[in-house]
């Protein structure tokens, strides 16, 4: 793609939304042209770790097809999509990204026509948004804490929690369990920042400055980090330990 | 995985389809200079029987190891390219298909250049997933040998009857007390005019006596679960809950005549619909005592009025009742106001122009002026735009027949969600491809049939019966299908045992179970169809999920961002 | 001992379609074509409606998976001559001609054809088009064999000297093949009508009064004209009519049928024009829109509000020429009235009939035919089989159908076949 224009990364189900992008095709229906496509079997596949990798490796915009509700080939495939989607949105914003800049879809085979009118209205509005600016640490933090169980666990189970409770028969809220995500979520991508600003050897008092949060908040999260045995005790400063990322960690 | 990387790139002409937009010799000179890039062509058909030999030959001159064509999709023309791989001795998942066509040439008429920029893109998408493809076989699993038809109207009867006699049990299953759909409650058909009950009888007789339909009246269905070849439907048969192992599905559940509430003063008595003449004139009403004119309304609440498609069968349904009265009574007058008349074919022109030396009358009105009808002092009179007089003409009618269209039944919905099938925008079952699966759906398995499908006669529904009996045979002969090699498999070493893939998987294909090294999941083969939800969901990203793994997506996705090769 | 075999005798989608589903289910095939390349007429048109989808693309993979199928056996440039026996075991006797190159040699190079002196009309494109006497009818012809045209050949040699593979065959002789088989598929569809005997059209003697088959060619991107549409003195189209029902819904010839297809495939060409020259004005000259199928009254609401086209009832009683070569078309839209519609090319929307040479098959099998001439039905309401028992018939040879209907038409009929083969149902009530 060229400077300048916007690009769009397209993940679509073979069964409905590509199937409708070959129908908008076989129709002759015009739509602009920044979007790559990308085909995977099922919107379910899309893992948000990767949606995150494609903001972090530059889209403007990425745009997800399925099935409409309750015609997924794979039965739920695009249920769990629209809850990892939603986690995606979440930890963009966290990253300062405009969660608008990723959009989920549900496009029929045989919505040809329909297809190129979302993909004219995407491209409009990520023009309007411009072109993507975000800090690279934050988006990277973004990343790992989308590759962390935790998070993942969440999105997958959020059905479940919301329907049968959780192991002690609670059944969540709608609005409890925007709390709880909100609150998790902004837990991880703390704490995986933090693994990031340990490339190099840090205390918590820099740390805390660098990403302007309370030290005791660094703290805390730093406690964990060494609970799972990603950070270790770099060396003892002025009577301040620092810290520092163990190697071969950091996702991809 | 230490083999030299050897990637050959195909770019497709597709005549002027694609080249008519993309500047393909350009598309071609830059996939040559793409790393692991050892052979780029392009070919004016890729599809043709000399741009597969070129595919051929270029594999063993080239010695390719990997294979990328740009053309078309992957829906059509996958099966065929991977075939050409496998026979010049490549596995045949070690080919990656980059649609240049469908959505680039074809989507970006008007902008020549962006689509040739484009396609390139995708070319080096394409080459990026290429170099990461793994060989991958196939596995097969038994079927069992017998088929499930939905629906015992004549489309689903034909459907059975003919499975049965290829000699596979089928079960027939039917909501209604009895097998008939729509002809039960018809008069006389066209083109023949015999009796419908007649023509029903021999049919039911030879599915009644045949050995091997097994009949399941007042039946519903409960629930569909497992794919092709190991199909469970859940039944309740009166009341009773059964359940039928089964290879192969069929829908042959019709479809049921709109009712025009609201539409040309529509009462049920003196405005009536085609159906309720027909169980008149069934009734032995073909007389029509007291009756002087009969005026027929055709595309009541079709074409635009309600439904947007034309129904096929009401024109000639229509003429033939006209028909019918004028014969049974010739004092009787009979006006049949239409726009079109749908006497397609063979056999019904003439039918047509039978219709009209026995005294029907007809007369065409434009479909921007439907008529209409006034009702007054118990009185009706149809008010008819005639299109060639270009005036009104006002009918006085005793009896004012609707020929409305046939429309989905409300329950197929419900029954489509079962299946997991789709229905099109005009709710009717939607088919594979509109023109060349036109029995099939996209589910292996799964096929149709009859007004389910759309509006049609007797013989284009028996037809398609046949034709989904012919395709729903195969699996049960062949005796085993293919299934994907494209499934998910887990890393054990990587696995917790959190059990999170099983609980998304919709067919049971990953299980935790106990290995020596504790809880570990484990994927079955045949089971899975491939979706990747696990992949997404595993909290470890201990789950591959073959020819869409994380690596290849992103490396997919990345190149399509990145013009240069800094991708690492 | 029956054979599991069945012999399908055409090689449209609607032969092509039963023979596939024969032999998925493990049946053996013979599928015999008259032509040099199965594929039939969907093979000559550019687009099909009502999805406007590239007839060759997607054709044309179905004819490799219908070749390259295990247990099918293609042969081309053969014709069945005899047949003996009854359901469950007949014996056929194939003639195939000559194509004058060895198959299993030729790689379809066509190096014979660069270099071959001759020019004769290429009937596969509607004799639009010039091809030389060693020749395959079209670009994605399979097999992609090359054969040569004995009627026209000189003998010059240069074929001969120049192919590489050592291929060609001047001496071939015809030859008489055997086949068993327990069921028969007849499916050899359509000719389109030759209307220059329809005087008022003036088709043969006004430069551009062409069929709508012709058209097809003249759109298709890899047709004569590389998919422009223009007239015999090399203009561009700028307004064009069709007309329908020519030679059909008549009396006169004894065609009171309808053909089902040609209210549709004229809408397509109507609209692909509009593709390819925005600018061009187009009518349609009909006199019942049949719009019957799934997507079709959807289709005509686009070619009207999308793409103008220009629907005309009335079926024009007479067409002049004028000294441009333009057209005048003489309809009457009302009672009281004559218009006159000036074009610059017709289009006739031709009956289609059935394949010529189908009386003679006909006596071979034993079958009877209809007053048209399609393929008689041992009874109403029983699309798929002949009068005569263990020989079926799909297609437009049966009665007019479409393509998806076709298709339908093939399976139902290799059911029938499968009924017979697997089922050993020799019982002939259905
Ligand atoms: C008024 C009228 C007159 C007609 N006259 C003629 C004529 O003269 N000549 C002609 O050729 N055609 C005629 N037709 C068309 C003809 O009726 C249809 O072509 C034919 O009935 C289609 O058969 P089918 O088996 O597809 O569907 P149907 O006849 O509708 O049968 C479907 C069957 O499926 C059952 N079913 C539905 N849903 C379920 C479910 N969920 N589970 C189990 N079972 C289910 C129904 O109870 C029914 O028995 C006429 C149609 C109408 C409306
Ligand atoms: C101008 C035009 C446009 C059309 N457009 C469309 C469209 O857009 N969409 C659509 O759905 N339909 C369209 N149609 C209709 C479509 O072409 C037919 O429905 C379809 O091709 C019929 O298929 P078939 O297999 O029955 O016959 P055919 O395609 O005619 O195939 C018959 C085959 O049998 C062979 N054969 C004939 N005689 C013998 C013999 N004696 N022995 C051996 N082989 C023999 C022939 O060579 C041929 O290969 C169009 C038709 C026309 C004329
Ligand atoms: S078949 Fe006739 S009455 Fe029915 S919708 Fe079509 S044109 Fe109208
Ligand atoms: S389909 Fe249309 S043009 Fe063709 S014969 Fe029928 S009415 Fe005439």
């Amino acid at each position: 793609m060229k400077e300048g224009e916007v690009k769009i990364i397209g993940f679509l189900c073979n069964w409905c939304c590509y199937a409708g992008a070959d129908l908008a095709g076989v129709s002759r229906f015009q739509y602009p042209p920044n979007i790559r496509i990308i085909r995977v079997m099922c919107s379910g596949r899309v893992d948000p770790v990767i949606i995150l990798d494609t903001f972090l490796w530059g889209a403007d915009g990425v745009f997800i097809g399925g099935c409409h509700p309750g015609d997924c080939h794979y039965m739920q495939g695009n249920y769990y999509a629209e809850k990892k989607i939603e986690m995606a949105k979440r930890l963009l914003k966290e990253a300062g990204v405009e969660p608008e800049r990723l959009r989920l879809e549900w496009v029929s085979a045989s919505e040809g026509e329909r297809f190129a009118g979302v993909m004219r209205e995407f491209t409009e509005e990520i023009k309007e948004l411009g072109k993507i600016k975000f800090e690279k640490d934050e988006m990277e933090a973004a990343c790992i804490a989308a590759a962390d169980y935790r998070l993942r666990i969440l999105a997958t189970k959020e059905k479940e929690l919301l329907e049968e409770g959780n192991k002690y028969g609670e059944v969540f809220t709608r609005h409890e369990m925007n709390r709880l995500l909100d609150d998790m979520v902004r837990e991880e991508y703390e704490a995986k920042k933090i693994l990031l600003k340990l490339k190099k050897p840090k205390s918590v008092k820099e740390i805390a400055a660098e990403l302007n949060l309370k030290p005791n908040v660094v703290f805390r999260h730093i406690m964990d980090l060494r609970r799972y045995e990603l950070i270790e005790v770099h060396e003892i400063r002025d009577n301040t330990p620092t810290y520092v990322a163990k190697v071969e960690e950091g996702g991809e | 995985m230490t083999e030299e990387l050897r990637i050959g790139v195909f770019i497709c002409h597709c005549g002027i389809n694609i080249g008519g937009v993309v500047d393909v010799p350009a598309v071609v000179e830059y996939a040559s200079t793409l790393e692991n890039v050892v052979h780029a062509e392009r070919n004016l058909y890729t599809c043709s029987s000399d741009g597969l030999e070129s595919i051929k030959s270029a594999i063993n001159e080239y010695e390719l190891n990997r294979v990328v064509v740009a053309s078309c999709t992957p829906r059509t023309h996958e099966p065929l390219f991977r075939a050409t791989c496998e026979e010049a001795g490549l596995n045949r998942y070690l080919f990656e298909f980059v649609n240049i066509r469908d959505q680039c040439s074809w989507v970006h008429m008007h902008e020549l250049e962006k689509a040739t920029e484009k396609a390139k893109d995708l070319v080096r998408m394409g080459v990026a997933k290429a170099a990461l493809l793994e060989p991958l076989e196939e596995l097969t699993s038994e079927v069992t040998p017998s088929a499930v038809v939905i629906g015992a109207g004549i489309s689903g009867m034909t459907a059975a009857l003919s499975i049965a006699k290829n000699g596979f049990h089928v079960h027939l299953i039917e909501k209604k007390r009895e097998m008939g759909g729509m002809l039960r409650r018809l008069y006389k058909l066209y083109p023949t005019e015999e009796l419908a009950a007649e023509f029903l009888e021999q049919r039911i007789k030879a599915v009644e006596e045949h050995e091997r339909v097994e009949l399941h009246l007042s039946a519903s269905i409960k629930a569909v679960e497992g794919y092709v070849g190991k199909f469970k439907v859940i039944l309740d048969e009166n009341g009773a809950e059964k359940s039928i192992d089964t290879g192969v599905i069929i829908v042959a559940t019709g479809a049921k005549e709109f009712e025009p509430e609201g539409l040309y003063e529509y009462d049920g008595e003196k405005v009536i619909t085609q159906l309720q003449l027909e169980e008149k004139l069934k009734r032995g009403d073909s007389k029509l005592d007291g009756i002087e004119n009969v005026v027929m309304i055709q595309c009541a609440g079709a074409r635009g009025e309600v439904v947007g498609y034309c129904s096929k069968i009401c024109c000639m349904n229509a003429i033939k009742n006209a028909k019918l009265i004028k014969e049974a009574n010739p004092d009787i007058n009979v006006f049949i106001a239409h726009n079109e008349l749908q006497a397609y074919g063979e056999e019904y022109e003439l039918y047509y122009r039978d219709a009209k030396k026995a005294g029907v009358r007809f007369l065409r009105f434009p479909l921007e002026r439907r008529p209409k009808v006034i009702k007054s002092e118990g009185k009706l009179v149809v008010d008819v735009f005639h299109e060639r007089l270009q005036m009104n003409i006002p009918l006085e009618a005793d009896l004012v027949v609707l020929s409305v269209p046939l429309v989905q039944n409300p329950d197929a919905e419900k029954l489509s969600k079962m299946l997991k099938v789709p229905l099109g925008q005009d709710k009717f079952f939607f088919e594979a491809h509109v023109k060349l699966r036109p029995v099939d759906f996209a589910t292996d398995g799964i096929f149709l049939c009859g007004t389910a499908q759309g509006p049609k006669d007797i013989e284009e529904s028996i037809s398609q019966g046949y034709a989904a009996a012919s395709r729903a045979t195969i699996p049960l002969a062949k005796g085993y299908v293919s299934s994907e090699a494209i499934i998910s498999s887990v890393d054990e070493a990587i696995c917790v045992g959190c059990g999170i893939c099983e609980s998304v998987c919709p067919y049971g294909a990953v299980e935790v179970v106990e290995t020596e090294e504790g809880r570990r999941a484990k994927v079955t083969g045949v089971k899975c169809k491939g979706c990747g939800t696990c992949g997404s969901s595993c909290i470890k990203r201990a789950i591959k999920m073959h020819h869409f793994t994380d690596e290849q997506l992103i490396a997919q996705e990345r190149t399509a961002l990145v013009t240069e090769e800094v991708v690492s | 001992m029956k054979d599991r075999a069945v012999l399908v005798i055409g090689g449209g989608v609607a032969g092509m379609q039963a023979a596939f589903d024969l032999a998925e289910a493990g049946i053996k095939v013979c599928l015999v074509e008259r032509t040099l390349s199965i594929g039939g007429r969907m093979a000559q048109l550019d687009k099909t409606f009502p999805t406007n989808d590239c007839a060759i693309c997607i054709l044309a993979p179905k004819m490799m998976d219908c070749y390259r199928h295990e247990n099918i056996e293609v042969l081309t440039l053969s014709e069945v001559t005899a047949i003996e026996g009854e359901i469950g075991s007949f014996k056929v006797k194939i003639r195939r001609k000559p194509r004058f190159v060895d198959e299993a040699k030729c790689n379809g190079c066509g190096d014979c054809a660069r270099v071959c002196p001759m020019g004769i009309l290429n009937k596969f494109d509607m004799d639009l088009r010039v091809r030389s006497g060693a020749y395959i009818p079209f670009m994605q012809a399979v097999p992609l064999i090359y054969a040569l045209d004995r009627d026209k050949c000189m003998r010059c040699g240069l074929c001969e000297a120049v192919c590489g593979k050592d291929a060609i065959r001047y001496d071939q002789k015809p030859e008489i093949v055997e086949r068993n088989v327990s069921a028969i598929i007849v499916a050899i569809g359509f000719d389109p009508l030759d209307p220059s005997g329809l005087t008022e059209y003036g088709y043969g003697r006004y430069d551009n009064v062409i069929t709508a088959l012709e058209f097809e060619r003249l759109i298709c991107a890899a047709g004569p004209t590389g998919g422009h549409v223009i007239r015999k003195d090399g203009k561009e189209v700028k307004r064009i009519a069709w007309i329908q029902c020519v030679g059909a819904r008549d009396t006169r010839d004894n065609r009171p049928y309808c053909c089902s297809v040609c209210c549709m495939h004229a809408t397509k060409e109507a609209i692909l024009t509009k593709e390819h020259y925005p600018e061009a004005a187009t009518f349609v000259l009909y006199t019942d829109l049949r719009c019957f199928g799934k997507g079709f009254q959807e289709y005509v609401n686009r070619a009207e509000d999308d793409y103008e086209v220009k629907y005309i009832r009335g079926k024009p009683g007479e067409i002049r020429e004028k000294e441009n070569k333009n057209l005048e078309i003489f309809y009457s839209p009302s009672s009281d009235r004559v218009e006159k519609l000036e074009v610059d090319m017709v289009v006739l929307s031709t009956a289609l009939i059935p394949s010529e040479g189908v009386e003679a098959l006909a006596e071979i099998l034993g079958t009877e035919l209809d007053k048209y001439k399609f393929f008689k039905l041992k009874d109403s309401y029983n699309p798929t089989e002949t009068t005569r028992a263990g020989i079926f018939v799909a297609g437009y040879c049966q009665a007019p159908r479409d393509i998806p209907e076709c298709i339908a038409h093939g399976s139902a009929t290799a059911s029938r076949a499968m009924e017979v083969v697997l089922g050993g149902s020799y019982d002939r009530r259905a």
